[in-house]
């Protein structure tokens, strides 16, 4: 079964931090602007309502003044408006007076109008209105600026049939740059306070969220091999799931462990009779007997095999890949050397083991690393002429890992393996050469071993004609 | 040459056992760990194969007792744990050799071989002196390269003296390491196995060293004139 590949999750949906923050930002966003655009429409609707009832009190007054001569022309007695924006022209306050009926002369606008009109005109809807309601209209007055006029028409006594319209008009330019600076300095208040507030918010969700960074942080370690359980103080939210995290850890070790005392326990159980067996079938016997001994030897010896092979691979598969391991490679070859130059001290060898970086660690088990080199060293120290090597050396991370890898190199001056039976050898039970002692096991449980790690035995041809293998394991941070 | 051998399965002492004295070896053995410590402790081996997983006992704290207590004697274990973890704790502890489970009877005996002669700073399996050689491997002694006839205790003597060319050996020692522990000793006895000796073999090549013992000499190198 295939499905389509799993496309890569946005950083934002990945991260419980990045979610938490990305939702915090966005609820303050929404809610400074609606508060923004609501203080700024309240303020705007008070500057216009003050303005207009300024306007209002003014086309008041103009009513009041207003008189007529003996000719029923109307008169205004500028003395009594006293604003001076009156008087001067285009300044920005302006009112003017249009004799609206009788209808057949039609409509005369500004039959008198203020000083600051000049000779304009201000140009109003033709809307009949009800005498005496006020209605307010936007337009533009002189030179086109944009002003709020209020108009009144009215109907006198003296002069059945005629209407007047009263009209006042202010030049709205100044509300609106007040409008315009009150929005300004809302908006610069709202983005501070946005950014105290996105500061205040990624605050919270750092000091929120680190428990689980220390969780992060324990989990590395473990991942690199420095703990083998979560270590810390965490809070009470989590501290379940590293109690049963650190179980688990805990379990796999136990098991593990487990695995490796059963196998040996087998081994003790089974080899101890094959001892026997074999010892009984070796004894000299009579002609008749010679062929079951024969066979009896025969099939201890394989036996034997089965056994070596299948406990060495169930000791390796109990331990692969466990979270939180770390062997310091040094130790571990020199616990190794010393056997070799106990056992093999009729050899008079020199095993250099200088090329081993102090700091170098494997990432996995002691007993798999002592596993995979002692073969590998045994081996060298069989065949070897005078000197053993062993190095080690960091590498690219192996494929398929993205941890560091490492690879150490065992190399001797005997007479080496020819490449074209190098395969053979690495296959299991084989055994190039009988004289020698060994279950011929060796280093197909090394590459076995190495496999299961993620890494790879290479074999080839040492400088000086001698075997060289190379092993390719991870290496802890 | 006188070994200890530790295995607690029966028919595997028994058929080890019957192995190392065919080959010329005074022979205890012991069944468990205590007791085991206890014969390597008070008797003197030249060399003591021992298994590691014993009653009462394990074989390493065994072999770590010993060394605590200033044994030397070369120690080759034997191990049905075949993992090298095991092997390094082994030498770590003390042990010479190890030799994993099952076994060829000719390489327990190659190896036994082997650390004795190591023990004693001899390189080749052949000990030599002067005209008198001793192939440890197969048991044959000749001078001058004919073959000389010798029975099992004048063998064991003989090889014990070639181990320790030019070192003076007492009648005491030598009983101790010629005889099993169950064996009826008696003293008397070296003296007429040194005798049988002298004959067989060039006359002053066995030195009588007053009061003190026997001496194998090395600065006198046989000549052809005793004949």
């Amino acid at each position: 079964m295939t499905g389509a590949p799993p496309r890569p999750t946005p950083r934002w949906r990945s991260s419980l931090r990045w979610r938490l923050l990305a939702a915090t930002l966005a609820a303050l966003a929404v809610a400074l602007t609606l508060a923004g655009l609501m203080l700024a429409s309240l303020f705007r609707e008070h500057v216009m309502s003050q303005f207009e009832n300024a306007l209002r009190r003014q086309l008041d007054q103009l009513t009041a003044q207003l008189e007529f001569d003996a000719s029923g022309q109307p008169q205004i007695d500028t003395q009594t408006l006293t604003d001076p924006r009156w008087q001067r022209p285009f300044g920005g306050l302006y009112w003017q007076i249009d004799r609206l009926a009788p209808a057949a002369d039609g409509i005369r606008p500004a039959v008198l109008r203020s000083r600051s009109l000049w000779d304009t005109t201000l140009q109003m809807p033709d809307d009949a209105v009800a005498d005496g309601v006020v209605h307010v209209h936007e337009g533009h007055g002189p030179r086109s600026v944009p002003v709020l006029m209020l108009e009144r028409s009215l109907s006198v006594a003296e002069q059945p049939g005629t209407r007047w319209r009263l009209v006042v008009a202010s030049e709205t330019q100044e509300a609106h740059e007040a409008v315009a600076r009150f929005n300004s300095v809302l908006a610069a208040s709202l983005g501070l306070l946005g950014a105290l507030l996105a500061i205040a918010a990624l605050a919270q969700v750092s000091m929120g969220l680190a428990p689980l960074r220390a969780l992060q942080t324990a989990l590395k370690r473990v991942r690199e091999g420095q703990d083998t359980r979560l270590h810390g103080n965490f809070a009470a939210e989590i501290q379940p799931l590293i109690d049963d995290f650190n179980g688990v850890l805990d379990r796999n070790a136990e098991i593990v462990a487990r695995a490796r005392t059963q196998a040996g326990n087998l081994a003790h159980a089974l080899k101890t009779p094959l001892t026997v067996l074999s010892q009984a079938a070796g004894q000299p016997g009579n002609e008749a007997s010679a062929p079951l001994a024969r066979l009896v030897q025969e099939q201890t010896n394989t036996v034997r095999r089965q056994v070596d092979w299948h406990l060495a691979r169930a000791r390796a598969a109990g331990a692969q890949r466990l979270p939180g391991l770390r062997t310091p490679l040094a130790p571990t070859v020199a616990g190794l050397v010393r056997v070799m130059q106990r056992v093999h001290a009729d050899r008079d060898l020199s095993i250099d083991m200088a090329g081993i970086p102090p700091t170098l660690s494997f990432a996995g088990e002691e007993q798999d690393l002592q596993e995979m080199l002692g073969n590998l060293l045994d081996n060298a120290c069989k065949w070897a002429r005078h000197t053993v090597r062993i190095q080690a050396q960091k590498h690219a991370p192996m494929p398929g890992t993205n941890g560091p890898g490492l690879q150490l190199e065992v190399v001797d001056d005997g007479p080496g393996i020819a490449p074209d039976v190098r395969q053979a050898v690495l296959a299991r039970g084989a055994r190039l050469d009988e004289s020698m002692a060994g279950s011929g096991l060796g280093l197909a449980i090394v590459d076995e071993l190495a496999q299961l790690y993620g890494g790879r035995l290479a074999l080839e041809t040492a400088p000086g004609g001698g075997l060289l293998a190379r092993l390719t394991l991870p290496a802890a941070a | 040459m006188r070994l200890l051998l530790v295995e607690d399965e029966p028919t595997l002492r028994a058929q080890v056992g019957a192995a190392l004295t065919d080959a010329g070896y005074a022979v205890d053995s012991a069944d468990n760990g205590r007791d085991a410590h206890h014969l390597g402790h008070t008797e003197t081996y030249d060399a003591v194969v021992l298994d590691l997983g014993l009653p009462v006992l394990d074989g390493l704290t065994v072999l770590r007792r010993w060394r605590d207590e200033g044994g030397t004697m070369p120690v080759l274990i034997l191990t049905a744990r075949d993992n090298w973890h095991e092997k390094v704790a082994g030498i770590d502890a003390g042990a010479d050799d190890y030799l994993t489970k099952p076994f060829h009877m000719e390489e327990l005996l190659a190896r036994v071989r082997a650390l004795i002669r190591r023990a004693h700073g001899q390189a080749s399996p052949v000990l030599q002196c002067g005209a008198l050689a001793l192939d440890t491997r197969s048991g044959r002694v000749t001078v001058d390269g004919v073959a000389v006839t010798l029975t099992g205790h004048e063998y064991r003597v003989l090889d014990y003296l070639m181990h320790r060319p030019g070192q003076v050996i007492s009648r005491t020692e030598l009983t101790e390491h010629i005889y099993a522990q169950d064996h009826d000793r008696d003293s008397n006895t070296i003296e007429v196995f040194v005798a049988r000796l002298r004959r067989k073999l060039p006359a002053d090549c066995i030195e009588t060293v007053r009061g003190m013992g026997y001496r194998l000499t090395t600065d006198s190198p046989l000549q052809p004139s005793m004949t």
